[in-house]
């Protein structure tokens, strides 16, 4: 199973070197390979395993405090000013929704 | 225009509303996060910290659903959350929680004034990203953001139209309806300055006859070959999103002109500017890894449940508009002012409700409508007591005060803070007070404006009117203009 790379990086926005991509391509294609195991495997009569609830049982809007800025700054390697302070280039201040 | 000649104009537009609700999408952490202290309204879910587990807020689900209601989509009965996966600071799963291909909300519609459908493909519900900001550090120049993930998690409805969007100017009324169907229902307040609602429309310009909209696609005809589309970001206002679609359209029609190939982008409008800029270019598909949302069960969606949701539905305000007129004869400008807001529009009902108890249906109607549009909206304050407003529209109706007297008296009443009620006894009192020697007022005018008497004798009956002001400014305009009129043709004729 053939993987791209590269592809992969870019959209993790990490840059690799030649060798690293050279090195981490077998390796990420033997970890697929592994898991295409799976399809083999005969599901026919058996049931998607996904969990049900109805509308009642929804969380209820109810606001309640979460963590002290303190704490959610600690997990922060930089900080500036009560944010949490990230290096590197962003394009054109798009906001993604 | 150009574009009307050679060219036809497509747009779909995708709007983002933040709902409101008290908590997030998926924690209990407050939405509230305009002017608040950044990352104070944050927890491990809405932080992505590793082994949170995301619980959809009721509330958010019903919101969106009675957005749905309210544009005659249809509402799926199950719901499914899925993972859209990219890599940036402002999200801190490294994913969206959002709806990949079922949607709450599809195949809706709204049609616009002018009898225009704008076919709406989906509502689906998924959460807001973190705000960021971008710097340069002084000392190194190096690039940095800083992120507040107040904003992280804060329930979020997308809808989508489907390209069938011809103008920039049905692309902004349907963003208006959409927003005075939010407002209307309580679902957001979706001011846009805020960021409570995003407008996102994707534009592309085709030669005209030369593509096909078939089950909600553009398709070419033929061996035409369909130019690009750009996606326009950064619009702040309404007003915003009419000009930017325009500026974008010439843009582009000058671009294919000039014999360039239009490539597949994304814009930013700048408003200072007045045009739109290069923000990036979208070479290859978005991909996004979409995969079901494992920490969320599947959320059954049973009748009753929409049955209760529907209870929260409105009149809206075209209904209200059609019912202005055909019940009450109100012309279509007051019943499009009128039922702007749910605020007007209410203030409305309620003081013609009152005032029916004194005059017919229709004739309450008008009087409501003359009055918000005349005056109450030129004052600006919806806080004037109904009650108090109906007593004095009425006093005015009984002839006891002139239409000038009777603003005066309202806006006296509100500036220094006085009684309706007892300001329009006062004048009633008043009036009854010159009444009764409104006779000897005559006179005296009569004998104080020789001149004026005998121009009117001499046949310049236009001259009467000069009188009746007179009497008028001596009654401090208590007296009825036309009464008077006739108390003075009487004793001239002496």
């Amino acid at each position: 199973m053939k993987i791209d790379v590269k592809h992969i990086a870019e959209l993790s926005r990490i840059t690799l070197t030649k060798e690293e991509s050279e090195k981490f391509t077998p390796q990420m294609e033997t970890i697929l390979e592994s898991v295409t195991v799976l399809k083999d495997v005969d599901t026919k009569g058996v049931q998607p395993m996904k969990d049900r609830i109805t509308f009642k049982d929804l969380r209820n809007d109810e606001p309640k405090a979460g963590l002290t800025q303190e704490d959610v700054l600690k997990n922060a390697p930089h900080k500036e000013d009560g944010f949490v302070k990230v290096y590197g280039k962003i394009f054109g201040g798009i906001e993604e929704s | 225009m150009m574009s009307n000649e050679k060219y036809d104009v497509i747009i779909g537009l995708e709007i983002h509303i933040q709902t409101n609700t008290k908590s997030k999408m998926f924690c209990n952490c407050p939405t509230g996060y305009f002017h608040k202290e950044p990352n104070t309204h944050v927890c491990p879910v809405c932080m992505g910290l590793p082994g949170a587990l995301p619980l959809p807020n009721k509330r958010a689900i019903e919101l969106c659903t009675l957005m749905g209601l309210a544009t005659n989509c249809d509402i799926a009965n199950e719901i499914h959350f899925d993972r859209k996966h990219y890599f940036y600071p402002d999200l801190p799963k490294g994913y969206q929680i959002s709806q990949y291909k079922r949607p709450i909300c599809s195949d809706g519609y709204i049609d616009l004034d002018s009898d225009i459908r704008v076919e709406i493909e989906r509502i689906h519900q998924e959460e807001d990203v973190a705000k960021s900001t971008h710097h340069t550090e002084k000392d190194t120049d190096k690039e940095y953001s800083l992120i507040d993930y107040n904003k992280s998690g804060v329930p979020l409805i997308e809808i989508v139209t489907k390209p069938c969007i011809r103008s920039a100017k049905d692309a902004k009324d349907f963003a208006t309806k959409i927003r005075q169907i939010a407002r209307y229902l309580g679902i957001s307040d979706a001011d846009m300055e805020k960021g409570q609602m995003r407008c996102e429309p994707n534009i592309s310009v085709q030669e005209k006859g030369k593509w096909e909209y078939k089950d909600g696609m553009i398709l070419p005809i033929g061996e035409y070959k369909l130019n690009a589309k750009v996606e326009v970001k950064n619009i702040g206002s309404i007003t915003a999103v009419e000009k930017s679609i325009e500026y974008e359209v010439e843009r582009l029609i000058g671009e294919i002109e000039n014999g360039k190939d239009i490539v597949q982008q994304t814009r930013g409008w700048n408003a200072d500017k007045g045009k739109t800029e290069f923000q990036r270019s979208k070479e290859t598909a978005d991909d996004y890894r979409y995969m079901p949302e494992p920490d969320i069960p599947v959320i059954e969606v049973s009748e009753d449940d929409i049955d209760r949701i529907s209870k929260e539905m409105v009149e809206l305000p075209d209904e209200k508009i059609k019912r202005y007129i055909n019940d009450w004869d109100i012309s279509q400008y007051s019943a499009e002012v009128i039922s702007s807001t749910i605020e007007n529009a209410r203030y409305f009902e309620e003081l013609q409700k009152v005032l029916s108890n004194s005059l017919d249906e229709k004739n309450a109607a008008t009087e409501a409508s003359n009055w918000l549009m005349g005056t109450v909206y030129s004052i600006g304050n919806l806080d004037i007591d109904i009650n108090d407003l109906a007593v004095l529209i009425l006093a005015f109706k009984d002839g006891v005060l002139t239409k000038n007297k009777a603003e005066e008296v309202l806006k006296d009443c509100i500036e220094n803070n006085k009684d309706i009620s007892d300001e329009v006894e006062k004048v009633k009192s008043e009036r009854e007070d010159t009444l009764s020697n409104i006779d000897d007022i005559v006179k005296e005018v009569i004998n104080n404006n020789p001149k004026a008497v005998s121009d009117y004798k001499g046949g310049k009956e236009a001259t009467i009117g000069f009188l009746v002001g007179q009497v008028m400014q001596a009654t401090k305009g208590t007296a009825n203009p036309n009464e008077v009129r006739d108390i003075l043709i009487n004793e001239l004729k002496k």
